[in-house]
């Protein structure tokens, strides 16, 4: 068991670097950050001091030294838009789209699972046509379309909750649901077909020759089979929470990470973009960890193969 | 003994609570925000959250007319030496009091060539500045430079000793000036919050605090409006003008800007170096229509030239060409082309209002009379960079904005500016000449000429001069949508 943390953790700085390089490369490669931030109207000189300072004005091989340098010392710059250190400026942002996100999350899994159990024990019937359908629908359903019929409802309509904006916990319904529902729809497709496929096995066969009620096979026996599947997309929704949380916070005015990386990626603003794009893939990378490790402990399979 | 004390803190709760209570806060939503509040970067977005806390020597009103601002009055001793008069007791937020020496102080940091500050080159034409006692600047020019007021209008005077003591940085963080309002804290990405100046030298704002908020997504932003959250809106989207307007308690209100925009063709090269070809192209367009579709018949069309009617400037002797398709064809046949043509139009994505669309719908136009037109969309860096090596052509869609005087535009149509895809001789000479002199009928003449040859030639296809639409509560009063998007909020009540 400690070896394979061990592995997984050795890899871990790899697959950072790797992410690192890539959008290094794209982001300095696209387009200036000096022409961007000082406008049509700047003058050569204007342009040459700005690109000095930030050490543009060097060949693209010597400035990914410096920038490989920088990062393995914990620098990743100073924003050119903003005029501050880039990491503490994403982390100051990280706690809006950490709560949004968690929350969601939470959100997503509780129902999700939940639904997901409801339809399968209720397979083929009325019940079950139902969840499946507006799962299917909502899996198909763009978050932001989603975003604006709530605002559209629940803001202007009703009247009961504020259209965007964080501070209160009015303010963070409407986007964690937007959010959740992102995501949702997977979790009750893939917690229904498990079940199904676990309530096959001939040991629930066997439970149920025994003379197990329903409610214990269900929860004793089907239940802790199906998590591994549910445990392992859990993991895989941590990234496209990430990519959602883009969208939900542009239409919410909900200020995290996803809309500062958005207006840097515009503004090839380099340090902020690498900042804020190490601190998500460090996130995933952590909760795929995390997951697998779950995924060992429940499944003795994975932890000795 | 403390049953005493719970009421005495009962009490100080309840002052403090009431006042709060009666404090009237005006919210505005608007769609870009600033990261910092340096006056040095940041263009527009940021120039309107600095001012205001801060104002210039010369202020440029809603309507792009310029009035007194810190100086409240100025004179020229010669064509190229203004005296400037400052207003006397204009306290900074801090209560130092604002002297030539902060005047002298900032317009000699933005000057210096190791400053990297954006609008520089709007008062780049200054030579030197002397403080002549604590109330007179004297600013000496280059050579005679008529934008020179306009261009101050956009340096926000910064307190000596303050930034001194602080730096651009912690300036940045905490600005102060002599603006309409206070410093109250900056959410970078959210809001900003200020509280009114309640010794503002041009008179207090009539509500207590002001919060800016950030709010990218135009359909939220009408949603923020509606359901009373914020009070005032910038850049409501055409489509969603009528669900605002069909709410009781919230209207349109929308002005003119000195946005143009244009489509500008690449001369130096063919096939557009061919004026029948371009002419075909420029009677194809039906602006009415395209106005009213797509800008809610708030544009102002294009009077054949490139500055709108309300610029420094303008020549009232043109005219746009009449839209005609019939002739566009013959044009077409003309110049070479009876069996149409194959065309590719450059533009960017909700860089202005409704820019997409219109492209668009000049691409059908273009259709109709048999030029096959590919749009290219591409995104803002990518712009940019095209922008710089000249490779937006053959044809791109561009909005260029004057802010009240055709200097700023037309500077964009000369050899200097690296920008233009055509060359004019004459146009260039006359761009000299105008703005070498501070006489302003010399300046108008020169202008009117220019604006004659660009109608000839056809550097640009001249379409709209855009609108800015706000919306905004009926119970703000009296106050004036900038068209320059500035955001003017000190003089406005709040019912």
């Amino acid at each position: 068991m400690l070896s394979y943390i061990a592995r997984r953790l050795l890899l871990m700085p790899v697959s950072l670097l790797l992410v690192l390089g890539i959008v290094f490369l794209i982001v300095r490669i696209t387009g200036d950050p000096v022409e961007i931030y000082l406008g049509p109207e700047a003058t050569q000189e204007q342009i040459d001091l700005l690109r000095s300072e930030l050490q543009l004005d060097r060949p693209l091989w010597e400035q990914f030294a410096i920038f490989l340098a920088d990062v393995l010392r914990g620098d990743f710059g100073t924003s050119i838009q903003h005029k501050a250190a880039a990491l503490p400026l994403v982390v100051e942002r990280l706690g809006a789209t950490v709560e949004l996100a968690a929350i969601a999350f939470a959100l997503a899994i509780v129902a999700g699972v939940g639904l997901g159990i409801l339809a399968a024990v209720r397979v083929d019937r009325p019940a079950d046509f139902v969840i499946s359908s507006i799962a299917v629908a909502g899996q198909s359903m763009p978050s932001f379309w989603l975003g604006i019929l709530l605002i559209q409802l629940f803001a202007l309509d009703l009247g009961w909750l504020p259209t965007s904006g964080r501070g209160t916990a009015a303010q963070l319904v409407l986007p964690a649901v937007t959010l959740a529902t992102f995501i949702l729809p997977n979790f009750v497709l893939v917690t229904r077909t498990a079940i199904l496929e676990i309530a096959r096995d001939p040991f629930v066969m066997a439970a149920r020759a025994r003379g197990a009620s329903e409610g214990r096979i269900l929860f004793a026996h089907v239940l802790p089979n199906a998590l591994n599947p549910v445990i392992s997309l859990a993991g895989l929704q941590v990234g496209r929470l990430m990519g959602g949380a883009v969208v939900t916070e542009s239409i919410f005015a909900w200020p995290g990470v996803g809309r500062l990386i958005i207006a840097s990626v515009f503004q090839r603003d380099l340090p902020v973009v690498v900042a804020a794009v190490f601190i998500v893939s460090l996130t995933i990378v952590v909760t795929n960890l995390l997951v697998d490790l779950a995924q060992a402990t429940v499944d003795a399979r994975i932890r000795l193969g | 003994m403390r049953m005493l004390r719970v009421a005495a803190i009962m009490a100080g709760i309840l002052m403090t609570a009431l006042p709060a209570a009666a404090q009237k806060t005006l919210n505005v939503g608007v769609s870009v925000f600033t990261g910092t509040l340096s006056p040095s970067g940041g263009g527009y977005t940021t120039l309107s959250l600095v001012l205001l806390t801060s104002d210039g020597l010369v202020r440029r009103n809603a309507d792009d007319t310029l009035g007194p601002g810190l100086a409240e009055r100025w004179e020229t001793v010669s064509p190229t030496q203004w005296r400037f008069h400052l207003r006397k007791g204009v306290k900074f937020h801090d209560g130092t009091e604002m002297t030539s020496a902060d005047v002298k102080y900032t317009l000699d940091y933005v000057l210096d060539p190791k400053t990297v500050y954006v609008r520089k080159t709007r008062i780049g034409g200054i030579a030197r500045v002397e403080a002549i006692d604590p109330y007179t600047v004297e600013i000496h020019t280059k050579q005679p430079y008529p934008v020179l007021l306009r261009g101050l209008s956009e340096i926000p005077i910064e307190p000596r000793l303050y930034r001194e003591r602080v730096g651009m940085d912690g300036y940045a963080k905490k600005p102060i000036g002599t603006g309409p309002f206070k410093y109250v804290n900056l959410v970078p990405g959210d809001s900003y919050e200020l509280e009114a100046n309640k010794d503002y030298w041009d008179g207090a704002p009539k509500f207590d605090r002001l919060v800016v908020r950030q709010i990218p997504e135009g359909a939220t932003r009408v949603a923020a409006l509606v359901s009373g959250e914020v009070q005032i809106i910038e850049e409501v989207p055409v489509d969603l003008i009528p669900s605002v307007q069909r709410r009781r308690d919230v209207e349109i209100v929308s002005v003119p800007s000195s946005v143009s925009m244009v489509l500008t063709l690449n001369q130096l090269e063919p096939p557009l170096n061919n004026p029948k070809l371009r002419e075909a192209l420029d009677v194809a367009i039906d602006r009415e229509l395209i106005n009213k579709q797509m800008l809610d018949g708030r544009g102002e069309i294009l009077q054949g030239q490139l500055v709108t009617k309300g610029t420094f400037g303008f020549n009232p002797n043109l005219k746009p060409r009449a839209f005609d398709p019939a002739r566009a064809r013959q044009l077409l046949a003309e110049a070479g082309y009876p069996n149409g043509i194959d065309l590719t139009m450059l533009t960017q994505s909700g860089r202005y209002l409704s820019d997409t669309d219109i492209a668009n719908a000049v691409a059908g136009m273009w259709q109709n009379v048999g030029v096959r037109t590919t749009i290219n969309t591409l995104e803002g860096a990518v712009w940019t960079r095209l922008d710089r090596t000249k490779e937006l052509k053959p044809i791109n869609m561009i909005g260029w904005f004057s802010v009240g005087d055709a200097d700023f535009n037309t500077v964009w149509y000369t050899q200097a500016s690296n920008r233009a895809y055509w060359k004019n001789d004459e146009f260039e000479k006359l761009f000299v000449a105008a703005r070498s002199t501070i006489d302003p009928q010399e300046r108008l003449r020169h202008y009117g000429r220019m604006m004659e040859i660009m109608h000839d030639e056809i550097p640009s296809i001249f379409l709209f001069g855009l609108p800015r639409v706000y919306g905004k509560s009926k119970r703000v009063k009296g106050w004036e949508p900038s068209s320059d998007s500035l955001l003017r909020l000190s003089k406005l009540e709040l019912e």
